[in-house]
């Protein structure tokens, strides 16, 4: 698995020039830009796990820009979408916010508008992807738990004293004492609260 | 008898046998001394059988009781009720039978005592054709005063002569406050007054019978105007010459408004699909439009911040700099096809039947159809599925097809022209509609050019009926064709698929 290294801005539209127009402005700016003709090829090129945001026309034959947006959030995509829109689309582009698009622009646009909104939509990704990478090393730690440690970190997150431990599992104050300890070890929490932050996360992002 | 017949009285008697009257010669009591041939013929008596005999036996009732009377008070008063005048009277045949006769009386002059000669004329058949004419005079006047149509005849100086019980409705007023005045003063609005008057001189110069047809109002005492339809004729005497004017109208008021409320339904309709083929339109234009000036404004900014950068490569600012060229002729393009953007619009598909459509359309187009004389034949199939369309749109373009067969048929002579509106489905499963007129048909040579905006041979017309027809049509993933129709005219014929099943 070779994820693109650097963050790239994906452009979606069928007119060609506008298309091509797009590429060229987002290139004197300095960014990785990769183009694509229609929603098709850009699904069948794109990893949800590169890194970047997608410029997206509303309105195209074939699958639409909405069409596409609904297919990223059913792969779990986090990339943020800008639209890029006509006067008469003002309906499409809320639906299309209502959505999860992380904004919308319409046509003909400034080039510091897009510039800026391109760098927001980035600063974004960079954050969602952060805070999937922390999940991911939790999620890695919980892993590492024996289903008994797993049992006591039930257990410790309710709060529960040791000695009410010991007895709900039937062993010794002292065995739970050393499956705590493990716990703490092997998550690297620095403290409970710490571990109960952790394991809400998780919860939150399995919803 | 007194005197014996001389020379002179055979010629008298000769004379008097030759007269188609009955003469008869009295007496001053009464007593008949001479009865002619046209006696015996009328009455059935041979002179033999009356000369000698009181008159009062040819005659019956009243007259029979007191004739002796009458000729006594004459005598006594010189008061008669008959001499010089004459008058009707109830004659008594031999066999008893009655008949009607008119009586004529004279004293014969220098007679003394007096002696009188009396005329007596069957009547029996005057009088039947009087009572005939009296029958068929007052039939006549039942229909007139039953009919449903205004009657007025008017002399040659424009004054009542007659006007019917539903002219005097109408107006308003009594038979007797128009009969003898001025028609055209006392009910024709001033502003409409000397038109009328123009239009009614020329009844005069028509042949009898033929009649001239025109339009104009009568106001009611209430003050509402009534628009009537009038049918007028010269009216002739025995010697064929012009004694005035029979006038029948037709209040037409409230035909006259539906039809104008018609019109208006059918302008405003043409008014808001105008506008929203125009709003449509103008959406499409600016969709289509942002396209090209979306990439210049990229190229041009991205042009400039290229030669911004300290090694920038001035390959890409001229290829930018090319694009923003071909955009702007693009643009420029786009402009000039405007026509073609009705295609790429979005429009507004419903679920409709194609036969609805058409009905709806008929009943705006009625009054417009029979204001030509042009018949309109629906011929809908039943059953027919419902199709994806814009309604707007579809009825724009039957109404375009249906306006041009109407305009086609001014050509051919009126109660001849028709429209025929078929629908059906073909053998595909598609929903075709043909509207088919028998009127000149497409010439030849204009063929190639049917759909090809701007050709048109009306005097007219914009030339883009059938272009923008078409364009609609294909939006909806149509046809529209042209066919020649036998004998003669055209049929247009649009064809639209049923798309159910495919748009989910």
């Amino acid at each position: 698995m070779t994820a693109t290294p650097q963050p790239t801005v994906f452009v979606v539209d069928d007119d060609d020039a506008v298309r091509d127009s797009l590429k060229l402005l987002l290139k004197s700016i300095g960014l990785a830009v990769m183009a694509y003709p229609s929603a098709p090829e850009f699904l069948a090129a794109y990893r949800t796990e590169q890194a970047g945001c997608l410029i997206l026309d509303i309105r195209m034959p074939g699958m639409s820009g909405l069409e596409l947006q609904q297919q990223l959030n059913v792969r779990g995509a986090v990339i943020p979408v800008v639209f890029i829109s006509g006067h008469g689309d003002i309906p499409m582009a809320v639906e299309a916010m209502q959505h999860g698009a992380f904004d919308f622009l319409q046509k003909p646009f400034r080039d510091q508008d897009l510039i800026d909104r391109v760098q927001k939509a980035m600063e974004r990704d960079a954050a969602s992807r952060d805070q999937l990478r922390q999940l991911g090393r939790i999620q890695e730690r919980l892993d590492s738990l024996t289903a008994r440690e797993r049992q006591v970190l039930g257990l410790m997150v309710l709060g529960k004293q040791n000695k009410v431990m010991a007895g709900e599992l039937g062993v010794s104050q002292r065995t739970v004492e050393i499956h705590r300890a493990r716990v703490m070890e092997k998550t690297e929490a620095r403290s409970l609260a710490q571990l109960v932050r952790m394991t809400l996360q998780l919860e939150h992002r399995s919803e | 008898m007194p005197d014996r017949p001389t020379t002179q009285s055979f010629e008298l008697q000769a004379l008097l046998d030759a007269a188609v009257d009955a003469v008869i010669l009295i007496n001053h009591t009464g007593i008949i001394e001479v009865f002619n041939h046209s006696g015996t013929r009328l009455f059935g008596y041979s002179p033999d059988e009356v000369v000698g005999r009181n008159v009062k036996m040819l005659t019956t009732g009243r007259d029979r009781e007191q004739h002796d009377g009458y000729l006594a008070r004459y005598l006594q008063t010189g008061v008669t009720h008959v001499i010089g005048t004459g008058r009707e009277v109830l004659a008594r045949r031999k066999d008893g039978s009655l008949f009607p006769a008119f009586l004529s009386v004279g004293r014969i002059a220098g007679s003394e005592p007096p002696r009188f000669v009396g005329f007596i004329q069957d009547i029996t058949r005057h009088k039947q054709a009087l009572e005939a004419a009296q029958h068929e005079s007052d039939r006549a006047n039942q229909y007139l005063e039953a009919a449903q149509t205004m009657l007025v005849v008017l002399d040659r100086a424009h004054r009542v002569t007659l006007i019917n019980r539903k002219g005097c409705e109408i107006l308003g007023r009594d038979e007797s406050s128009l009969l003898g005045i001025d028609w055209f003063d006392a009910v024709v609005p001033s502003e409409q007054r000397s038109k009328a008057v123009f239009e009614i001189s020329a009844v005069a110069g028509l042949e009898p019978h033929q009649p001239h047809y025109t339009e104009y109002a009568v106001s009611a005492t209430d003050g509402a105007l009534h628009l009537i339809a009038w049918r007028c004729v010269a009216v002739q005497d025995a010697t064929g010459s012009v004694t005035g004017i029979l006038c029948s109208g037709d209040d037409v008021t409230d035909n006259r408004r539906a039809d104008e409320e018609a019109t208006e339904a059918r302008e405003r309709m043409m008014h808001v699909s105008r506008l929203a083929t125009m709003g449509e339109m103008a959406s499409g234009i600016s969709h289509e439009l942002n396209q090209p000036l979306t990439a210049i404004a990229n190229y041009a900014q991205a042009s400039v911040r290229l030669l911004a950068l300290p090694n920038h490569d001035l390959g890409d600012v001229r290829e930018a700099l090319e694009q923003i060229a071909g955009q702007a002729l693009r643009a420029g393009e786009i402009i000039r096809r405007l026509r073609s953007l009705v295609r790429k619009r979005e429009t507004q598909r419903e679920q409709a039947g194609i036969n609805e459509l058409i009905t709806e359309l008929n009943s705006l187009t009625r009054a417009d159809a029979r204001s030509s004389d042009v018949r309109i034949i629906l011929k809908l199939a039943a059953d027919l599925p419902c199709l994806s369309l814009d309604r707007v749109q579809i009825q724009q373009v039957l109404l375009n097809l249906l306006r041009n067969c109407i305009d086609a048929l001014e050509s051919i002579p009126a109660g001849h022209r028709e429209v025929i509106i078929g629908t059906g489905t073909t053998a595909a499963g598609d929903v075709f509609v043909e509207i088919a007129d028998n009127g000149a048909g497409i010439a030849p040579e204009m063929l190639p050019h049917l759909f090809t905006p701007f050709a048109t041979n009306k005097s007219q017309g914009t030339g883009l009926g059938l272009a923008i027809s078409r364009t609609i049509v294909e939006a909806h993933r149509g046809r529209l064709e042209y066919r020649a129709n036998k004998p003669r005219g055209a049929v247009f014929i649009l064809t639209l698929p049923d798309e159910r099943g495919l748009t989910g």
